[in-house]
Protein backbone atom coordinates (compact mmCIF):
# COMPACT_ATOMS: atom_id res chain seq x y z
CA UNK A 1 0.00 0.00 0.00
CA UNK A 2 1.63 3.40 -0.36
CA UNK A 3 1.87 6.07 1.98
CA UNK A 4 1.46 8.84 0.19
CA UNK A 5 -0.91 9.12 -2.80
CA UNK A 6 -1.14 12.16 -5.21
CA UNK A 7 -4.23 11.87 -7.72
CA UNK A 8 -4.52 14.25 -10.93
CA UNK A 9 -3.33 17.45 -8.68
CA UNK A 10 -4.17 20.54 -10.65
CA UNK A 11 -2.34 23.76 -8.50
CA UNK A 12 -2.28 26.95 -10.66
CA UNK A 13 -1.00 30.72 -9.76
CA UNK A 14 -3.93 32.53 -11.32
CA UNK A 15 -4.56 31.44 -14.65
CA UNK A 16 -1.43 29.22 -14.99
CA UNK A 17 -1.28 25.24 -14.47
CA UNK A 18 1.56 24.84 -13.00
CA UNK A 19 0.70 21.33 -12.02
CA UNK A 20 -1.72 19.70 -15.15
CA UNK A 21 -2.87 16.63 -13.53
CA UNK A 22 0.06 15.00 -11.03
CA UNK A 23 -0.47 11.36 -9.98
CA UNK A 24 1.69 9.80 -8.19
CA UNK A 25 2.98 7.51 -5.54
CA UNK A 26 5.64 7.14 -2.53
CA UNK A 27 6.26 3.47 -0.77
CA UNK A 28 6.81 3.55 2.95
CA UNK A 29 10.45 3.16 3.86
CA UNK A 30 11.63 3.98 0.54
CA UNK A 31 13.32 6.53 -0.83
CA UNK A 32 11.21 8.22 -4.40
CA UNK A 33 12.84 10.69 -5.94
CA UNK A 34 11.58 13.35 -8.50
CA UNK A 35 13.32 14.46 -11.45
CA UNK A 36 12.70 17.00 -14.02
CA UNK A 37 14.43 19.99 -15.95
CA UNK A 38 13.45 23.90 -14.39
CA UNK A 39 10.37 25.07 -14.79
CA UNK A 40 8.27 21.09 -14.74
CA UNK A 41 6.51 22.34 -11.78
CA UNK A 42 8.59 20.01 -9.11
CA UNK A 43 8.58 22.93 -6.46
CA UNK A 44 5.17 23.44 -6.83
CA UNK A 45 3.90 20.02 -6.42
CA UNK A 46 6.16 20.23 -3.23
CA UNK A 47 4.62 22.93 -1.77
CA UNK A 48 1.15 21.91 -2.71
CA UNK A 49 1.79 18.30 -0.55
CA UNK A 50 2.85 20.83 2.60
CA UNK A 51 0.12 22.61 1.79
CA UNK A 52 1.64 25.84 1.15
CA UNK A 53 0.20 26.03 -2.32
CA UNK A 54 -3.82 25.12 -2.31
CA UNK A 55 -4.55 22.99 -5.31
CA UNK A 56 -7.44 23.22 -7.26
CA UNK A 57 -8.54 19.91 -7.70
CA UNK A 58 -7.39 16.39 -7.34
CA UNK A 59 -6.49 14.44 -3.81
CA UNK A 60 -3.83 13.36 -2.13
CA UNK A 61 -3.77 11.15 0.57
CA UNK A 62 -0.83 10.35 3.53
CA UNK A 63 -1.82 7.28 5.51
CA UNK A 64 -5.03 7.03 4.21
CA UNK A 65 -6.03 10.76 5.50
CA UNK A 66 -7.05 13.02 3.06
CA UNK A 67 -4.63 16.19 3.36
CA UNK A 68 -4.96 18.32 -0.02
CA UNK A 69 -5.98 21.87 0.79
CA UNK A 70 -5.08 21.56 5.00
CA UNK A 71 -3.08 24.03 6.52
CA UNK A 72 0.95 23.48 6.52
CA UNK A 73 0.62 23.43 10.34
CA UNK A 74 -1.86 20.76 10.44
CA UNK A 75 0.07 18.70 7.47
CA UNK A 76 3.29 18.88 9.76
CA UNK A 77 1.45 17.52 12.74
CA UNK A 78 0.32 14.75 10.52
CA UNK A 79 3.76 13.38 10.07
CA UNK A 80 4.60 15.33 6.46
CA UNK A 81 7.40 17.75 6.85
CA UNK A 82 9.24 20.07 3.86
CA UNK A 83 12.93 20.78 3.65
CA UNK A 84 12.00 23.90 1.35
CA UNK A 85 14.33 25.32 -1.63
CA UNK A 86 17.05 27.40 -0.48
CA UNK A 87 16.76 25.91 2.97
CA UNK A 88 14.69 29.06 4.02
CA UNK A 89 16.54 28.82 7.61
CA UNK A 90 15.42 31.68 10.06
CA UNK A 91 18.63 34.00 9.86
CA UNK A 92 18.77 35.92 13.03
CA UNK A 93 17.52 32.98 15.30
CA UNK A 94 20.48 30.60 16.56
CA UNK A 95 20.87 27.02 15.11
CA UNK A 96 19.38 25.90 18.57
CA UNK A 97 16.33 28.05 18.31
CA UNK A 98 15.64 26.97 14.87
CA UNK A 99 15.13 23.13 16.06
CA UNK A 100 12.83 24.55 18.52
CA UNK A 101 11.06 26.04 16.21
CA UNK A 102 10.85 22.56 14.40
CA UNK A 103 9.59 20.83 17.39
CA UNK A 104 6.55 24.00 17.50
CA UNK A 105 3.45 22.05 17.26
CA UNK A 106 4.65 18.62 18.99
CA UNK A 107 2.67 18.20 22.41
CA UNK A 108 5.50 15.64 24.00
CA UNK A 109 7.81 18.68 25.11
CA UNK A 110 9.62 16.72 27.68
CA UNK A 111 11.09 14.33 24.32
CA UNK A 112 12.60 17.66 22.72
CA UNK A 113 15.82 18.10 24.33
CA UNK A 114 16.97 14.27 24.02
CA UNK A 115 15.87 14.78 19.66
CA UNK A 116 18.49 17.48 19.93
CA UNK A 117 20.86 15.66 21.50
CA UNK A 118 20.35 13.27 19.00
CA UNK A 119 20.08 15.77 16.00
CA UNK A 120 24.09 17.15 17.23
CA UNK A 121 25.05 13.90 17.10
CA UNK A 122 24.00 13.40 13.43
CA UNK A 123 25.18 16.63 12.60
CA UNK A 124 28.48 17.95 14.78
CA UNK A 125 28.71 20.63 12.92
CA UNK A 126 25.61 22.24 14.09
CA UNK A 127 26.41 21.22 17.82
CA UNK A 128 29.78 23.48 17.66
CA UNK A 129 27.46 26.49 16.11
CA UNK A 130 24.33 25.65 18.27
CA UNK A 131 24.42 29.07 19.91
CA UNK A 132 25.38 31.21 16.40
CA UNK A 133 23.05 32.88 14.26
CA UNK A 134 22.05 30.84 11.51
CA UNK A 135 22.68 33.41 9.04
CA UNK A 136 26.28 33.06 9.46
CA UNK A 137 26.51 29.28 8.77
CA UNK A 138 28.09 27.85 5.33
CA UNK A 139 25.19 26.66 2.55
CA UNK A 140 26.26 23.29 3.69
CA UNK A 141 25.39 23.76 7.18
CA UNK A 142 22.50 25.80 6.53
CA UNK A 143 20.71 22.54 4.36
CA UNK A 144 21.86 20.54 7.81
CA UNK A 145 20.05 22.95 9.76
CA UNK A 146 16.87 22.64 7.45
CA UNK A 147 17.15 18.90 7.54
CA UNK A 148 17.34 18.70 11.33
CA UNK A 149 14.66 21.50 11.42
CA UNK A 150 12.07 19.66 9.55
CA UNK A 151 13.39 16.16 11.65
CA UNK A 152 12.34 17.52 14.49
CA UNK A 153 8.78 17.53 13.73
CA UNK A 154 9.02 13.77 14.10
CA UNK A 155 7.81 13.29 10.36
CA UNK A 156 6.58 9.76 9.41
CA UNK A 157 7.52 11.58 5.25
CA UNK A 158 10.73 13.62 4.58
CA UNK A 159 9.66 16.14 2.13
CA UNK A 160 13.36 17.47 0.72
CA UNK A 161 13.41 19.86 -2.23
CA UNK A 162 16.54 20.12 -3.91
CA UNK A 163 18.90 19.76 -1.07
CA UNK A 164 22.10 20.14 -3.11
CA UNK A 165 21.23 23.21 -4.53
CA UNK A 166 24.19 25.31 -4.92
CA UNK A 167 26.69 23.30 -2.54
CA UNK A 168 30.11 22.31 -3.04
CA UNK A 169 30.82 18.52 -4.02
CA UNK A 170 32.07 17.41 -1.61
CA UNK A 171 29.19 18.88 0.77
CA UNK A 172 26.55 17.24 -1.98
CA UNK A 173 28.20 13.86 -0.76
CA UNK A 174 27.60 15.04 2.78
CA UNK A 175 23.71 15.34 2.37
CA UNK A 176 23.54 11.89 0.09
CA UNK A 177 25.41 10.16 3.01
CA UNK A 178 22.94 11.89 5.40
CA UNK A 179 19.83 10.69 2.96
CA UNK A 180 20.56 7.14 2.85
CA UNK A 181 21.33 7.52 6.83
CA UNK A 182 17.69 8.60 7.47
CA UNK A 183 16.34 5.70 4.78
CA UNK A 184 18.08 3.26 6.84
CA UNK A 185 16.92 4.93 9.85
CA UNK A 186 13.44 3.98 8.50
CA UNK A 187 12.32 7.49 7.28
CA UNK A 188 10.50 7.66 3.88
CA UNK A 189 11.95 10.29 2.12
CA UNK A 190 10.64 11.96 -1.44
CA UNK A 191 12.97 14.04 -3.01
CA UNK A 192 13.48 16.48 -5.50
CA UNK A 193 16.83 16.98 -7.41
CA UNK A 194 18.28 18.63 -10.14
CA UNK A 195 21.44 16.23 -9.44
CA UNK A 196 19.88 13.54 -11.13
CA UNK A 197 22.66 11.08 -11.26
CA UNK A 198 23.66 11.49 -7.49
CA UNK A 199 19.28 11.06 -6.79
CA UNK A 200 18.87 7.72 -8.92
CA UNK A 201 22.61 6.66 -7.04
CA UNK A 202 20.21 6.48 -3.61
CA UNK A 203 16.49 6.31 -4.49
CA UNK A 204 14.48 3.32 -4.93
CA UNK A 205 11.85 4.99 -7.09
CA UNK A 206 11.89 7.73 -9.35
CA UNK A 207 9.57 9.50 -11.28
CA UNK A 208 10.46 12.27 -14.31
CA UNK A 209 8.46 15.29 -14.40
CA UNK A 210 8.20 17.59 -17.74
CA UNK A 211 5.67 20.48 -17.68
CA UNK A 212 3.32 19.71 -14.74
CA UNK A 213 3.21 16.35 -15.55
CA UNK A 214 4.67 13.18 -14.49
CA UNK A 215 6.37 11.61 -17.98
CA UNK A 216 7.97 8.87 -16.87
CA UNK A 217 8.10 6.62 -14.08
CA UNK A 218 10.70 3.62 -13.35
CA UNK A 219 13.46 1.80 -10.97
CA UNK A 220 16.82 3.23 -11.30
CA UNK A 221 19.54 0.76 -13.26
CA UNK A 222 16.43 0.45 -15.75
CA UNK A 223 17.28 0.82 -19.62
CA UNK A 224 15.72 3.95 -19.94
CA UNK A 225 18.20 5.41 -16.97
CA UNK A 226 19.99 7.88 -19.99
CA UNK A 227 17.43 8.84 -21.62
CA UNK A 228 15.29 10.10 -18.22
CA UNK A 229 18.80 11.97 -17.04
CA UNK A 230 19.24 13.37 -20.47
CA UNK A 231 15.43 14.90 -20.04
CA UNK A 232 15.71 15.73 -16.28
CA UNK A 233 18.24 18.38 -17.81
CA UNK A 234 17.33 19.50 -21.04
CA UNK A 235 13.05 18.42 -21.00
CA UNK A 236 11.58 16.75 -24.02
CA UNK A 237 10.83 19.86 -25.38
CA UNK A 238 14.30 20.99 -26.27
CA UNK A 239 15.09 16.64 -27.54
CA UNK A 240 16.70 17.72 -31.20
CA UNK A 241 14.41 16.60 -33.84
CA UNK B 1 23.34 75.21 30.20
CA UNK B 2 24.35 71.66 31.23
CA UNK B 3 21.63 72.19 33.17
CA UNK B 4 19.10 72.58 30.46
CA UNK B 5 21.13 69.89 28.25
CA UNK B 6 20.30 67.29 31.03
CA UNK B 7 17.02 68.54 32.09
CA UNK B 8 15.95 68.26 27.89
CA UNK B 9 17.56 65.06 27.94
CA UNK B 10 15.39 63.34 30.90
CA UNK B 11 12.20 65.23 29.27
CA UNK B 12 13.25 63.25 25.81
CA UNK B 13 13.96 59.70 27.24
CA UNK B 14 10.33 59.48 28.97
CA UNK B 15 8.27 61.00 26.43
CA UNK B 16 10.64 58.65 24.08
CA UNK B 17 9.98 55.67 26.20
CA UNK B 18 6.01 55.81 25.20
CA UNK B 19 6.89 56.92 21.66
CA UNK B 20 9.14 53.64 21.55
CA UNK B 21 5.96 51.38 23.03
CA UNK B 22 3.89 52.42 20.39
CA UNK B 23 6.77 52.00 17.67
CA UNK B 24 7.20 48.48 19.18
CA UNK B 25 3.42 47.80 18.83
CA UNK B 26 3.46 49.11 15.06
CA UNK B 27 6.56 46.96 14.53
CA UNK B 28 5.28 43.63 15.79
CA UNK B 29 2.42 43.96 13.40
CA UNK B 30 4.21 45.13 10.17
CA UNK B 31 7.09 42.92 10.93
CA UNK B 32 4.62 39.61 11.14
CA UNK B 33 1.79 40.73 8.56
CA UNK B 34 4.26 43.19 6.04
CA UNK B 35 0.68 45.26 6.51
CA UNK B 36 0.73 48.94 8.25
CA UNK B 37 -2.00 49.13 10.54
CA UNK B 38 -3.03 53.28 10.00
CA UNK B 39 -5.83 52.04 13.03
CA UNK B 40 -3.29 51.44 15.34
CA UNK B 41 -3.41 54.81 17.25
CA UNK B 42 -7.42 54.77 16.52
CA UNK B 43 -7.73 51.75 18.19
CA UNK B 44 -5.77 52.88 21.43
CA UNK B 45 -7.95 56.24 21.51
CA UNK B 46 -11.06 53.65 21.68
CA UNK B 47 -9.94 52.05 24.59
CA UNK B 48 -8.71 55.44 26.33
CA UNK B 49 -11.88 56.83 25.71
CA UNK B 50 -13.61 53.65 26.97
CA UNK B 51 -11.92 54.24 30.41
CA UNK B 52 -12.76 58.19 30.35
CA UNK B 53 -16.49 57.32 29.62
CA UNK B 54 -16.14 54.77 32.59
CA UNK B 55 -14.51 57.83 34.49
CA UNK B 56 -17.13 60.13 34.31
CA UNK B 57 -20.37 58.38 34.05
CA UNK B 58 -19.33 55.77 37.32
CA UNK B 59 -15.38 57.15 38.36
CA UNK B 60 -12.83 54.74 38.70
CA UNK B 61 -9.35 54.32 40.27
CA UNK B 62 -6.37 54.68 38.07
CA UNK B 63 -5.62 51.18 37.97
CA UNK B 64 -8.95 49.88 37.27
CA UNK B 65 -9.06 52.77 34.43
CA UNK B 66 -5.79 51.60 32.62
CA UNK B 67 -7.09 47.86 32.75
CA UNK B 68 -9.86 49.65 31.06
CA UNK B 69 -7.81 50.97 28.56
CA UNK B 70 -5.79 47.95 27.75
CA UNK B 71 -8.58 46.00 27.16
CA UNK B 72 -10.56 48.56 25.55
CA UNK B 73 -7.48 48.75 22.57
CA UNK B 74 -6.98 44.84 22.40
CA UNK B 75 -10.93 44.46 21.88
CA UNK B 76 -10.46 47.37 19.36
CA UNK B 77 -7.34 45.77 18.00
CA UNK B 78 -8.90 42.34 17.65
CA UNK B 79 -12.02 43.98 15.39
CA UNK B 80 -9.50 45.69 12.97
CA UNK B 81 -7.83 42.46 12.42
CA UNK B 82 -10.94 40.88 11.72
CA UNK B 83 -12.05 43.21 9.65
CA UNK B 84 -9.45 44.58 7.64
CA UNK B 85 -6.63 42.17 7.62
CA UNK B 86 -7.73 38.61 8.13
CA UNK B 87 -9.66 38.76 4.64
CA UNK B 88 -7.10 40.39 3.19
CA UNK B 89 -4.37 37.78 4.30
CA UNK B 90 -1.83 37.14 1.70
CA UNK B 91 -3.78 39.82 -0.48
CA UNK B 92 -3.75 42.87 -1.46
CA UNK B 93 -1.61 44.84 1.09
CA UNK B 94 -2.99 47.89 0.13
CA UNK B 95 -6.76 46.67 0.12
CA UNK B 96 -5.77 46.01 4.26
CA UNK B 97 -3.93 49.37 4.71
CA UNK B 98 -7.09 51.15 3.24
CA UNK B 99 -9.55 49.18 5.04
CA UNK B 100 -7.77 50.45 8.23
CA UNK B 101 -7.55 53.62 7.34
CA UNK B 102 -12.03 53.55 6.79
CA UNK B 103 -11.75 51.96 11.02
CA UNK B 104 -10.13 54.88 12.22
CA UNK B 105 -12.63 56.88 10.73
CA UNK B 106 -15.16 54.57 12.68
CA UNK B 107 -13.65 55.01 15.81
CA UNK B 108 -13.10 58.52 15.20
CA UNK B 109 -17.02 58.98 14.92
CA UNK B 110 -17.92 56.92 17.63
CA UNK B 111 -15.76 58.67 19.71
CA UNK B 112 -17.54 62.10 19.06
CA UNK B 113 -21.08 60.67 19.23
CA UNK B 114 -20.66 59.08 22.28
CA UNK B 115 -18.75 61.87 23.94
CA UNK B 116 -19.49 64.96 21.84
CA UNK B 117 -17.13 67.28 23.85
CA UNK B 118 -13.66 68.06 21.89
CA UNK B 119 -11.64 67.54 25.40
CA UNK B 120 -12.19 65.40 28.24
CA UNK B 121 -10.15 65.15 31.72
CA UNK B 122 -8.55 62.00 32.49
CA UNK B 123 -7.27 61.81 35.97
CA UNK B 124 -3.69 62.18 36.47
CA UNK B 125 -1.47 60.15 37.49
CA UNK B 126 0.24 62.16 40.36
CA UNK B 127 -0.81 65.75 41.36
CA UNK B 128 2.27 66.63 43.66
CA UNK B 129 5.27 68.55 43.42
CA UNK B 130 7.96 67.36 41.05
CA UNK B 131 10.81 66.23 42.95
CA UNK B 132 13.75 68.46 42.93
CA UNK B 133 17.39 67.14 42.63
CA UNK B 134 20.35 69.84 42.85
CA UNK B 135 19.39 71.69 39.37
CA UNK B 136 17.15 69.64 37.91
CA UNK B 137 13.30 69.37 38.45
CA UNK B 138 11.79 65.11 38.07
CA UNK B 139 8.13 65.06 37.20
CA UNK B 140 7.42 62.00 38.88
CA UNK B 141 4.39 61.43 36.26
CA UNK B 142 7.69 61.15 33.30
CA UNK B 143 9.47 59.08 36.03
CA UNK B 144 6.57 56.69 36.46
CA UNK B 145 5.62 56.56 32.42
CA UNK B 146 9.58 56.06 31.65
CA UNK B 147 9.41 53.24 34.59
CA UNK B 148 5.96 51.53 32.83
CA UNK B 149 7.46 52.19 29.62
CA UNK B 150 10.72 50.50 30.35
CA UNK B 151 8.98 47.66 31.83
CA UNK B 152 6.41 47.10 29.45
CA UNK B 153 9.88 46.79 26.70
CA UNK B 154 11.18 44.15 28.79
CA UNK B 155 7.94 42.04 29.25
CA UNK B 156 7.75 42.66 25.57
CA UNK B 157 11.43 41.07 25.04
CA UNK B 158 10.70 38.38 27.54
CA UNK B 159 7.49 37.02 25.50
CA UNK B 160 9.50 37.27 22.55
CA UNK B 161 13.25 35.87 23.40
CA UNK B 162 11.87 33.59 26.14
CA UNK B 163 8.47 31.95 25.38
CA UNK B 164 6.93 29.83 22.30
CA UNK B 165 4.62 32.61 21.21
CA UNK B 166 7.85 34.64 20.85
CA UNK B 167 9.64 31.95 19.13
CA UNK B 168 7.01 31.74 16.29
CA UNK B 169 6.36 35.92 16.15
CA UNK B 170 10.11 35.61 15.21
CA UNK B 171 9.64 32.65 13.03
CA UNK B 172 7.72 34.80 11.17
CA UNK B 173 9.14 38.18 10.48
CA UNK B 174 12.14 36.29 9.28
CA UNK B 175 10.58 33.41 6.77
CA UNK B 176 6.89 33.20 6.69
CA UNK B 177 7.18 30.37 4.81
CA UNK B 178 9.29 28.22 6.80
CA UNK B 179 7.09 29.69 9.44
CA UNK B 180 4.35 27.71 8.43
CA UNK B 181 6.35 24.66 7.52
CA UNK B 182 7.47 24.35 10.85
CA UNK B 183 4.15 23.80 12.14
CA UNK B 184 3.66 27.23 13.24
CA UNK B 185 -0.22 28.22 13.13
CA UNK B 186 0.34 31.41 11.32
CA UNK B 187 -2.90 32.67 11.38
CA UNK B 188 -3.76 32.06 15.37
CA UNK B 189 0.03 33.87 15.59
CA UNK B 190 -1.35 37.07 13.74
CA UNK B 191 -4.52 37.22 16.11
CA UNK B 192 -2.06 37.16 18.42
CA UNK B 193 0.04 39.12 17.78
CA UNK B 194 -2.67 41.80 17.00
CA UNK B 195 -3.71 41.51 20.83
CA UNK B 196 -0.27 41.70 22.04
CA UNK B 197 0.49 44.94 19.89
CA UNK B 198 -2.61 46.43 20.82
CA UNK B 199 -2.26 45.81 24.52
CA UNK B 200 1.48 47.47 24.08
CA UNK B 201 -0.35 50.55 22.52
CA UNK B 202 -2.72 50.63 25.05
CA UNK B 203 -0.25 50.45 28.02
CA UNK B 204 1.42 53.99 25.92
CA UNK B 205 -1.98 55.16 25.32
CA UNK B 206 -2.73 55.15 29.05
CA UNK B 207 0.22 56.79 30.29
CA UNK B 208 -0.27 59.67 27.82
CA UNK B 209 -3.49 60.36 28.68
CA UNK B 210 -2.71 59.83 32.13
CA UNK B 211 0.40 62.08 32.54
CA UNK B 212 -1.70 64.96 30.10
CA UNK B 213 -4.53 64.77 32.43
CA UNK B 214 -6.98 65.01 28.94
CA UNK B 215 -7.95 63.66 26.14
CA UNK B 216 -9.01 64.63 22.40
CA UNK B 217 -10.11 62.65 19.57
CA UNK B 218 -6.88 63.22 17.91
CA UNK B 219 -5.08 61.07 20.60
CA UNK B 220 -5.80 58.33 16.97
CA UNK B 221 -4.02 60.50 14.94
CA UNK B 222 -1.64 61.13 16.92
CA UNK B 223 -0.67 57.70 18.61
CA UNK B 224 -0.06 56.43 14.43
CA UNK B 225 1.92 59.32 13.73
CA UNK B 226 4.49 58.92 16.44
CA UNK B 227 4.40 55.32 16.06
CA UNK B 228 5.09 55.09 12.04
CA UNK B 229 7.48 58.19 13.14
CA UNK B 230 9.17 56.21 15.25
CA UNK B 231 8.97 52.73 13.74
CA UNK B 232 10.50 53.94 10.27
CA UNK B 233 13.79 56.36 12.39
CA UNK B 234 14.32 52.84 13.87
CA UNK B 235 14.24 50.73 10.68
CA UNK B 236 11.44 49.47 9.04
CA UNK B 237 10.45 45.90 10.81
CA UNK B 238 13.48 45.80 13.55
CA UNK B 239 12.27 45.43 17.01
CA UNK B 240 15.25 47.20 18.70
CA UNK B 241 15.25 49.69 16.50
CA UNK B 242 11.93 50.50 16.96
CA UNK B 243 13.18 51.29 21.00
CA UNK B 244 15.89 53.13 19.54
CA UNK B 245 13.79 55.21 17.18
CA UNK B 246 11.15 56.10 20.10
CA UNK B 247 13.94 57.12 22.57
CA UNK B 248 15.74 59.11 19.59
CA UNK B 249 12.42 60.80 18.70
CA UNK B 250 11.62 61.95 21.81
CA UNK B 251 14.87 63.28 22.44
CA UNK B 252 15.03 65.06 18.98
CA UNK B 253 11.52 66.74 20.01
CA UNK B 254 12.68 67.75 23.54
CA UNK B 255 15.98 69.24 22.58
CA UNK B 256 14.22 71.21 18.86
CA UNK B 257 11.84 72.44 21.47
CA UNK B 258 14.20 73.88 24.05
CA UNK B 259 16.78 75.63 21.66
CA UNK B 260 14.46 75.95 18.30
CA UNK B 261 10.83 76.47 19.92
CA UNK B 262 7.72 74.47 19.96
CA UNK B 263 6.75 75.14 16.58
CA UNK B 264 9.33 73.57 15.25
CA UNK B 265 9.72 70.46 16.77
CA UNK B 266 7.37 68.53 14.48
CA UNK B 267 8.99 69.88 11.73
CA UNK B 268 12.72 68.62 12.84
CA UNK B 269 11.21 65.12 13.09
CA UNK B 270 10.04 64.99 9.89
CA UNK B 271 12.66 66.70 8.40
CA UNK B 272 14.78 64.43 9.67
CA UNK B 273 12.75 61.54 8.44
CA UNK B 274 12.82 63.10 5.07
CA UNK B 275 16.51 63.33 4.99
CA UNK B 276 17.16 59.72 6.06
CA UNK B 277 14.96 58.37 3.41
CA UNK B 278 16.33 60.45 0.73
CA UNK B 279 19.37 59.91 1.63
CA UNK B 280 18.77 55.74 1.90
CA UNK B 281 20.22 54.85 5.00
CA UNK B 282 21.17 50.95 5.14
CA UNK B 283 19.07 50.33 8.00
CA UNK B 284 16.12 51.79 7.00
CA UNK B 285 15.81 49.96 3.65
CA UNK B 286 16.66 46.75 4.74
CA UNK B 287 14.25 44.82 6.75
CA UNK B 288 15.99 42.93 9.35
CA UNK B 289 14.92 40.90 12.18
CA UNK B 290 16.31 41.46 15.02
Amino acid sequence: MSFLEVRDVVTAYGKIEALKGVSLEVAEGAITCLLGPNGAGKTTLMMTLAGILRPKQGSIVFAGEEIAGRAPHAIVARGVALVPENRLVFPAMTVLENMHAGAYQRGDKKTVPGDIERMFARFPRLKERAAQQAGTLSGGEQQMLAVARALMSRPKLLLMDEPSLGLAPLVVEEIFRIVTELHRDGTTIFLVEQNAHMALRVAQHFYLMEQGKVTFSGDPGSLAEDEVIRRAYLGSAQRPA
Amino acid sequence: MIADLVQNTLDGLSAGATYALLALGFTLIFGVLRRANLSFGPAIMFGCYAATWTHVNFGAGLLLLALITVSGAVLAGAYVERLCFAPHRGGSAIAAMVASFALWMQFEELATLIMPRHLYAFPLLYEGDPLALGPFTLRIDALAMLGAALAACLALWWTLYRTRFGLAVRALIEQPAAAALAGINVPWVFVRVFALASAIGGVAGYLVVASHGQITPMLGMWATLKGLLAMMLGGLGSLPGAVIGGLALGLIEAHTQWYLGPQMRDLIAYLLLFVLLAARVPWMTTRSAS
